[in-house]
């Protein structure tokens, strides 16, 4: 679903990712770690085409990355759900309206946006928020509302940068049991993430990003 | 369908929430359209001017003395039957010495110096209205002068020429006003545009990043231009028809000589203007959003 060959990617002259490869088989739930700076936000913008690879080559769901178009790059953003650290919620929406943003774009009539934002809502167990508008709802819910969003339009690849940054380990644990029923469904999970107490003991492949490229892979 | 639903619907909640910096625009649009729709009643009603100043500009066809009646009859027949020629009149060598008398008034006894009648008879030649232009005028005097019995053919050109050039000069300066108010139109919606692309520039990285295209971002942007740049338009002729009325009622009943040079205004330039001002104003809103890129 996702593979690197031999990437390189520099700002100016600073090369964050040197010479990397990975492969992320279709259906996987893979963990990305490593310190502040290691590249894992770097890594994630190259799959979602925020980015480009200097040298190398990066497919996603038969894209290549660094042949792609401009007009193309919509068509691939459909099939990859981003969830951010800093949300990305537009504050003058409502939680749904924020969700069905994303069904918008696919050009969908309103009555099927209405029943699968109204879905993804009982999902992520906020029905009761749906005219709320973001700043009215904590860290948690303004999460999972983006996980809702990145969820709605059903994305073969779902890519998280640091998804519990700002909650506590309650919240943290809600998030990732979410993170867990999407990939159950069949969607591809790249969650990076510095924080181990995530990863560790859920038996999910982990790689540790260091010295511009992947130090170690582990079983988490 | 969906995406000119929800352009629509972003554009026209847009051009609400932010409807004193559209009004404005609006307002200033409006005013530059209505310098334009003034300049443009300008460039229709130089033409009309000129020829309501040269109707009676006429060409003099001096005769040789020694003419024969047969040579005049058959001149002032070429005349009559020339299409360019509006209207025709001879004066004799005798009218023209109880003009050039009547003329000198009291002076007159100077004429009594003279032995002989030293005035030719002549034609007078009125050409048709749409003919008075130099070039053409001086290739019709030229083609008379070359008559059997014609002397010498004299006109107003110096006068012909100067008005020309001066109904020209306006006409290209009024088109040079024109361009200059058109670009910045454009320019006063651009900025605009800008302002509102700025605001929600938040929220379209956001949508960049949910798979948005190009054009799902920039059509409430340009619907709003269009909005803006109509309004302003038709704000713009409902004043250039208010102008209008005036100069052709209330103007005219106290300088009458102003209703002869103002033209009918034709009823295309109201809806003119407002499909200018909506063109222009989305070329600005175009070049506000510029290149999207991913």
């Amino acid at each position: 679903m996702i593979r690197f060959s031999n990437v390189t990617k520099q700002y100016d002259n600073d090369v964050v990712l040197k010479n990397l490869s990975l492969n992320v088989d279709k259906g996987e739930m893979v963990y990305l770690t490593g310190p502040s700076g290691a590249g894992k936000s770097t890594l994630l913008k190259l799959i979602y085409c925020a980015e480009r690879p200097d040298i190398g080559q990066i497919t996603v769901a038969n894209w290549d990355i660094g042949k792609i178009k401009q007009s193309t790059i919509p068509f691939l953003r459909r099939n990859v759900g981003i969830v951010f650290q800093d949300f990305r919620l537009l504050e003058n929406k409502t939680v749904f309206e924020n969700i069905a943003l994303a069904l918008r774009i696919h050009n969908l009539n309103t009555q099927t946006i209405r029943e699968q934002v109204n879905a993804v809502l009982r999902e992520v167990k906020l029905s009761q928020k749906a005219k709320t508008y973001p700043p009215h709802l904590s860290g948690g819910e303004q999460q999972r509302v983006v996980i809702a969003r990145a969820m709605v339009s059903k994305p073969t690849v779902l890519l998280a940068d640091e998804p519990t940054g700002n909650l506590d380990d309650d919240t943290s644990n809600s998030i990732i049991a979410l993170f867990r029923e999407i990939n159950a469904r069949g969607t591809t999970v790249v969650i990076a993430t510095h924080n181990h107490e995530l990863y560790h003991g859920t038996g999910r492949r982990v790689l540790h990003l260091n010295n511009k490229n992947i130090e170690q892979e582990s079983i988490g | 369908m969906n995406i000119v639903r929800y352009s629509l619907k972003t554009a026209l909640k847009s051009i609400w929430q932010e409807k004193w910096i559209n009004f404005l625009t609006i307002l200033s649009i409006s005013i530059a359209m209505s310098v334009i729709g003034i300049f443009a009643i300008l460039i229709m009603n130089i033409d009309s001017a000129v020829q309501h100043w040269t109707r009676n500009f006429g060409v003099v066809v001096y005769l040789y003395d020694e003419i024969t009646e047969e040579e005049k009859l058959k001149l002032k027949e070429r005349f009559d039957s020339d299409e360019d020629i509006s209207e025709v009149s001879f004066t004799s060598r005798e009218d023209a010495l109880q003009d050039v008398r009547r003329a000198l008034g009291g002076n007159a006894v100077i004429m009594d110096d003279f032995n002989v009648n030293p005035l030719p008879s002549s034609f007078s030649l009125t050409l048709r209205g749409d003919l008075l232009k130099p070039d053409i005028v001086m290739e019709k005097a030229q083609i008379i002068n070359a008559f059997k019995g014609v002397e010498d053919v004299q006109y107003g050109e110096k006068w012909l020429m100067a008005l020309h050039e001066f109904s020209r000069a306006l006409k290209t300066g009024a088109l040079a006003v024109c361009a200059a108010i058109f670009i910045a139109t454009t320019f006063i919606t651009y900025n605009t545009i800008k302002i509102f692309f700025y605001r929600r520039k938040d929220e379209i990285e956001t949508m960049k990043l949910l798979g948005t295209t190009r054009s799902y971002i920039r059509l409430p942007f340009l619907i709003e231009g269009f909005v803006i740049g109509f309004f302003g338009g038709l704000l713009s002729s409902g004043t250039i028809f208010a102008l209008h009325s005036f100069l052709t009622s209330g103007a005219a009943s106290f300088m009458p000589a102003i209703d002869s040079y103002l033209s009918v205004m034709p009823v295309a330039i109201y809806i003119l203007i407002p499909a200018a001002g909506a063109l222009m104003s989305v070329m600005g809103s175009l070049i506000a959003v510029g290149k999207i890129r991913y």
